[in-house]
């Protein structure tokens, strides 16, 4: 008896050491998660999340301070990397501060952009009706809206501040997601097991909540991630009018509205803060696109 | 087909009524009399409330927006604080044509860019030229527009001296007009490429294609006569849409090249606190906007019945 127990356990052992072989380690399913990602894209946005959280730590001066004795100064190695603006501010400095408001107003704009419009999207799928029919026309109307006219304008109203930017944007920016959404939730409605949902007698709201939203997650993820790019060029946009982000708080928007009056003289004070806002849009734009294969395989493009 | 267009024009002016009451409603997201910050510090109280008067600020917001309503039903969208005094739609109108010119130029230049950079590199799908094309439109896509504008200006004003930086197309001419439609139509350029390709793609994967081949059409014509034609039709709804879009860009491009059309005129109306014509300017893209939307829905219909059904 004791020995055939034995044996048991040994053969049960064997074979638990067969499956560990078989099951994917660590590093390999590291790997397969990030298949085909876009690296250097990945790459850049934990860069600039970085900055974000630990700009005073990286940032080799003050984003602020000026010296008037080193205004325009090129970018060099001995001092400051990617030169001076025409306070004399370090510009690299001001990049890794700049990052902080794009980031801020990327994250946050979308996140409330996104909060909205699943809801509308949600409540108008699930209901229907004359409530859908509302919802719709009203999605409409913010669709008509010239959104950086209006942006501009409720942002000069309301007073430049990042919080006033990150509201204006997000509410100005929810229609793709609800309609979107919508139209992924009137989808999924028609399918058996929503239908037995209503059978088995769930309510609407427990059915948008419990099976419509976890099925729309995935979509949800892919288009907070290409909206974030948009987020950022409008959150520029805005600093380059002079209306963002107040001074002398860096935006990367207004160093570039800095640095028109000086285009005669420098080629890299316009140039530095553009590649910086390029290279943060691509990567979210990569970084969506690689998620949309991955997650959402029937919206891929060609 | 008829009643299909009456039902989208009512639709229209729905959202339309929709827009003025939001637009009315952002307009007082200030709060308090909007009189106060449209004048000088230095004003007298008599100033202030004569004007406030005047403009009917001193009445309760539902009251206020009563009396816009009214007026916007005569066609009066009032009269600016800045710019002569004049009726704003007279002060919006007199700077359509400009932005209409900057547009079209743009438009010209990203849809003919566009289709031939995304024709070309369909026929030759992975080839250096696809590659190289689809890199272009990927970072194009991400460069914003005032930014396009700034390298433009870089380039051709002050290292090639070929162009003026500062535009308007009575005081330069056709020259003025360059830069400011390269830099607004630049992102379109990938938007068109990208469309154009993945149609282009897909029709020449078709079966008609295929059959025009093996009857041994040389390759210039299977492109450009059989293949083209099809996958001209999301190009033309893109078409449309963007040129709504660009309204919005316009605003920066207008800014930077001193452009004298209504996206600077919002942006110099914001300045001067002149918020009657703000109203207007808003007004009038979101017309536009609307105009162009039912234009697309009914040249749909019109091509597909199936839609007038619903």
């Amino acid at each position: 008896m004791l020995s055939s127990s034995d044996s048991n356990a040994e053969l049960a052992v064997d074979q638990l050491t067969d499956t560990r072989d078989v099951l994917p380690t660590l590093s390999q399913r590291l790997r397969d998660v990030f298949r085909g990602a876009p690296k250097f894209s990945l790459f850049f946005l934990a860069v600039a999340l970085m900055c974000t959280l630990f700009a005073p730590y990286i940032a080799p001066y003050s984003p602020v301070s000026t010296s008037p004795a080193n205004i325009l100064q090129p970018p060099n190695l001995s001092a400051h990397w990617l030169g001076t603006d025409n306070q004399g501010r370090d510009i690299l400095s001001r990049l890794i501060y700049g990052a902080q408001t794009s980031v801020k107003v990327g994250v946050f704009s979308v996140l409330l952009a996104a909060t909205a419009g699943t809801l509308i999207g949600l409540v108008s799928g699930v209901f229907g009706g004359w409530i859908d029919r509302i919802l719709m026309r009203i999605t409409d109307m913010f669709l008509a809206l010239p959104y950086l006219m209006v942006a501009l304008t409720a942002v000069s109203l309301l007073g430049a501040s990042v919080l006033n930017v990150i509201l204006v944007i997000g509410l100005l920016r929810w229609m793709g997601f609800a309609r979107v959404l919508r139209g992924e939730v009137l989808k999924l409605i028609e399918m058996d097991f929503i239908r037995l949902a209503l059978v088995a007698g769930s309510s609407r709201t427990r059915i948008m909540m419990k099976h419509v939203f976890p099925n729309i997650i995935n979509t949800l993820l892919v288009l907070s991630t290409l909206e974030i790019g948009l987020a950022v060029i409008v959150e520029s946009s805005l600093s380059f009018l002079g209306l963002g982000v107040p001074r002398p708080m860096p935006s990367w928007g207004s160093m570039l509205r800095d640095s028109q009056q000086y285009i005669y003289l420098t080629w890299w004070f316009p140039v530095i803060p553009g590649i910086a806002i390029t290279l943060l849009v691509m990567s979210a734009n990569l970084t969506g696109d690689w998620l949309r294969d991955r997650l959402d395989p029937t919206r891929r493009q060609l | 087909m008829g009643r299909y267009i009456v039902k989208r024009l009512i639709e229209g002016i729905i959202t339309l009524w929709l827009i003025t009451l939001a637009v009315f409603f952002i307009l007082r997201l200030g709060g308090g009399n909007p009189i106060e910050y449209m004048l000088p510090p230095e004003a007298s109280q008599a100033d202030i409330d004569k004007l406030t008067q005047a403009y009917g600020f001193d009445k309760p917001l539902i009251h206020q927006y009563w009396i816009f309503n009214k007026k916007l039903l005569r066609g009066d969208l009032g009269d600016a604080l800045a710019w002569d005094k004049r009726p704003t739609i007279d002060v919006v109108w007199d700077r359509i044509p400009a932005t209409f010119q900057l547009a079209t130029a743009s438009m010209l230049f990203a849809v003919v860019l566009g289709v031939v950079i995304g024709a070309v590199s369909a026929s030759r799908p992975d080839s250096l030229f696809d590659r190289v094309g689809r890199i272009t439109a990927i970072v194009g896509q991400s460069m914003p527009v005032f930014w396009v504008g700034l390298l433009l200006i870089l380039l051709f004003s002050v290292y090639l001296g070929w162009l003026p930086s500062a535009g308007g197309i009575d005081r330069l001419g056709w020259k003025g007009i360059i830069m400011p439609a390269l830099s607004l139509g630049f992102f379109l350029v990938a938007s068109h490429m990208r469309i154009v390709r993945s149609t282009m793609l897909e029709v020449l994967e078709s079966d008609y294609i295929k059959m025009v081949r093996a009857k041994g059409l040389p390759t210039r014509m299977v492109i450009w006569k059989h293949a083209f034609k099809n996958a001209s039709i999301p190009v033309f709804t893109l078409f449309f849409v963007n040129f709504a879009a660009l309204i919005s860009g316009a605003v920066v491009t207008e800014t930077i090249f001193a452009w004298p059309g209504i996206g600077r005129l919002l942006v110099d109306s914001l300045i001067l606190r002149d918020y009657p014509t703000t109203q207007t300017v808003i007004f009038f893209a979101a017309a536009f906007i609307v105009f162009i939307n039912i234009m697309v829905d009914v040249m749909y219909a019109w091509l597909d019945p199936r839609i007038r059904v619903v």
